[in-house]
């Protein structure tokens, strides 16, 4: 078992020492290396930027998240269920689909300008398509026998899609959360890039647009990774938060 | 004379709790030239660990396999296998399936292409699939897979043939029907040195009986076996074996042998 | 069967004129055409664009960063994934790497690889293959791992070699879930695609929709998000006629939607 585990860190610690060694030798005093990375990561931390911007950009991920999730979960259960509904919105969502959600930023930047509400509507937009498909699967997935059983338990309609419909539509419903929440994260990132970009030093904030003041203001690659391993670490962390509540909200489920 | 034996063969896992699970335990069978033996027993019992033993895709713990009087190692195309759920290549039609082992194994390594070809054409019409050969898979009847599978099987020309319950996927008539149909193919009323050895697997004691030379009755926990029976019903088997009085005698014979086990398995 | 298809297509049509009524409904009553055009305006833009040429030079050029970066991440990840599915202590040692770059998005590349390659062709191609490599190698190491050992025992029991079964089995085996796993590549790779011309090239869709905003010519912007869907969507159409060719024993061909 411990054999294993050191076989996995083999590599990267294997990268990292080469890139250390190679890079040390490299005369630019630009050239980032894993020993100053770390100094950068620790100072930021020490003044607050990095926390900051973090908190930031995942404020607006969880606004547009809940934004996207209350259209979509109940949007998706009707179209699941009601086959009339189905047809006739989803012409829209696959035409929008394809449409990833950075191509709307320019069009929410006009309509926001570049604070947090077009930021928010890009991580609502990304996030939706997601959790709608999903959502409308899993309650066309759903076993006829169970509605049929339900019926002849004597449920209501309504009821029925709560205690019914809902539940057995919840793992597919989890799973669009899942990969809404990593297409969120995503976009936000991107976004505050786009906007740090047009807007330059002032604007939104968050650590996308911290990324990018890094590259073009100040150049600090250093920085500009310890950004990047920071997005990547938020990533996995969001996404082991939504597994969690989700194995939390469905005990039923194995594992 | 011969053909396949295995000897003394015990095969055991390592359990998770560290200790050993033993799947089955001091087995010996000779398998004669010619003959139709058949495995039966109940679930668990270790059929098909026997099965794959034989086929070299397991190798035993202890105990030894041996072919020809030699032993062996591992899987090759004397010991030719037809699997339960048919195994066959979902990208390859009839024709493809059944030319494979040929094509990509040592077995048709002397052959040509015209010959190959010529060889896939006689199996597929020994089988009945005459018509059938650029379908796929998915387009084929249960009943039509299990033939391609036997054909496929077959082409190769193994010593023996190692068929792990191969119509046990299918409805009870299919099943009537393929039992005769296997029959005719293995050449039920050819002498024993122009037949093929088949090893035969299943838990359906009356395809046993009809089917079989020999049956070797095992039991559970372990899985050994118990007995050895010679089946003495005449050939050519139809129909009307299933009605004389031997053939129920047999069936019940067998059927108190492995009842109770059978009972544990399902209360376990 | 006919008439099931002029139905969806007719409500297709329904739902879109509704869409677009809504539309010009709300572009009359807010009145500011910079902001919300009437989708008048922005089908003549549309119109325009694409019968000066603007429009198709764009979207050829970041098709062919996307068929570029594809054909890279493919020719990187595919061997890779290979390798890793058949031989499970390689993918013990890559794996985690993998893991550990994988919630990297490639949009968060993007400073870093400004700084290395600078504004130009190499910068969207770069973040495009870093996008799409991850979807192909995991897809094509799944796609190994769970091709039927069944299979793959009936060809050992048939003598068949080593070699003979990784690239006679395993390999058609695995081809139906490759091709699913190029086509997240694909949707992946045409995601990056805008964020990095938008940022980092002086051509493609993803920088024409920042040069009409910044012009404050609306109508051309929607005109090229419109592009990007319709390009997007046809792509993915594509890669699965391509699955339907290339596998048209798998039943998920037949039925592919």
């Amino acid at each position: 078992m411990t054999a294993r585990f050191a076989q996995g860190w083999l590599l990267p610690i294997a990268l990292i020492a080469t890139w250390q060694a190679v890079g040390s030798t490299v005369q630019n005093p630009r050239m980032p290396l894993p020993s100053k990375v770390v100094t950068a990561f620790l100072r930021m931390i020490a003044d607050g930027d990095l926390p900051m911007a973090i908190a930031q950009s995942l404020s607006r991920v969880f606004m547009g998240f809940m934004v996207a999730a209350s259209i979509a979960i109940p949007l998706g259960l009707a179209m699941g269920h009601v086959r009339a509904i189905e047809r006739n919105v989803d012409p829209l969502v696959e035409s929008f689909r394809p449409v990833a959600a950075i191509a709307i930023l320019p069009l929410a930047i006009l309509w926001f300008g570049t604070g947090t509400g077009a930021a928010v509507l890009i991580v609502a937009y990304a996030a939706f398509f997601p959790i709608i498909i999903n959502t409308v699967a899993g309650a066309k997935r759903i076993n006829p026998t169970l509605l049929q059983a339900a019926a002849t338990m004597g449920l209501t309609r309504m009821r029925t899609i709560r205690t019914v419909v809902v539940p057995a539509a919840l793992p597919s419903i989890g799973v669009g959360l899942r990969i809404g929440m990593g297409v969120a994260w995503t976009a936000i990132v991107a976004a505050e890039l786009a906007v740090g970009a047009k807007a330059g030093g002032g604007g939104s904030g968050g650590i996308g647009q911290m990324m990018f003041v890094f590259y073009a203001y100040s150049i600090e690659l250093n920085r500009i990774i310890v950004c990047m391993i920071g997005v990547g670490i938020v990533a996995l962390l969001l996404d082991r938060l939504i597994r969690w509540a989700l194995r939390a909200a469905m005990p039923w489920t194995a594992r | 004379m011969t053909r396949l034996r295995i000897d003394h063969a015990t095969k055991s896992f390592p359990a998770a709790n560290g200790k050993e699970t033993v799947a089955v335990h001091d087995v010996t069978l000779d398998v004669a030239q010619g003959e139709f033996l058949v495995i039966v027993g109940p679930s668990g019992c270790g059929k098909t660990t026997v099965l794959n033993m034989l086929a070299g895709l397991q190798l035993p713990t202890s105990g030894s396999v041996i072919l020809d009087d030699k032993p062996i190692a591992g899987p090759g195309p004397e010991r030719g296998v037809m699997f339960q759920d048919y195994a066959l290549f979902p990208w390859c039609t009839v024709s493809g399936n059944i030319e494979f082992g040929l094509r990509h194994g040592p077995a048709g390594a002397k052959l040509d292409a015209t010959a190959r070809r010529e060889r896939v054409r006689h199996y597929v019409d020994l089988v009945g699939l005459v018509g059938s050969e650029e379908k796929y898979p998915h387009q084929l009847s249960g009943g039509m897979r299990q033939r391609v599978a036997l054909a496929r099987l077959m082409a190769i020309e193994p010593a023996v043939l190692l068929m792990d319950e191969p119509l046990a996927a299918l409805d009870a008539q299919t099943r009537l029907i393929l039992q005769d149909e296997l029959l005719r193919i293995w050449g039920q009323d050819r002498p024993a040195t122009e037949r093929r050895t088949v090893v035969f697997i299943t838990h359906a004691i009356d395809e046993a009986v009809f089917l079989a030379d020999r049956i070797a009755v095992m039991t559970t926990h372990p899985g050994r076996i118990k007995e050895v029976i010679d089946v003495n019903l005449p050939r050519a088997r139809n129909d009307a074996t299933r009605a004389l009085p031997e053939f129920q005698a047999l069936t019940q014979h067998i059927w108190q042998s492995i009842r109770d086990e059978a009972y544990r398995a399902t209360v376990a | 069967m006919r008439t099931t298809r002029t139905r969806s297509v007719l409500i297709y049509l329904r739902t879109m004129a509704l869409f677009l009524a809504a539309w010009a409904l709300a572009a009359w009553w807010k009145d500011k055409p910079v902001l919300l055009p009437s989708p008048l305006a922005a089908i003549e833009a549309f119109v325009e664009l694409a019968g000066g040429m603007e429009l198709f030079e764009h979207a050829g050029i970041s098709l062919a960063r996307l068929l570029l970066s594809l054909a890279l991440a493919s020719a990187l990840a595919i061997p890779l994934g290979l390798a890793m599915g058949l031989r499970p202590t390689l993918d013990r040692v890559v794996d985690p790497t993998v893991e550990l770059l994988r919630p990297i998005s490639g949009i968060a590349w993007i400073p870093l690889a400004l700084f290395i390659f600078g504004i130009g062709n190499a910068l969207p191609v770069f973040i495009m293959t870093y996008a799409a490599f991850f979807p192909i190698l995991l897809g094509t190491i799944a796609a190994v791992r769970t091709v039927d050992a069944r299979l793959v025992d009936a060809a050992r029991t048939m003598g068949v070699p080593r070699r003979g079964i990784v690239t006679h089995v395993v390999m058609p085996a695995a081809l139906p879930s490759l091709l699913v796993a190029l086509r997240l590549g694909v949707a992946s790779a045409w995601t990056a695609v805008v964020a990095a011309e938008l940022i980092g090239a002086p051509s493609g869709l993803g920088y024409a929709i920042e040069w009409y905003r910044e012009l404050l010519m609306t109508p051309q912007v929607m005109a090229f998000i419109a592009m990007i869907g319709i390009l997007g969507y046809l792509c993915d159409r594509a890669v699965r006629e391509l699955s339907v060719a290339l596998t048209p024993w798998a039943p998920e061909s037949a039925a592919s939607r």
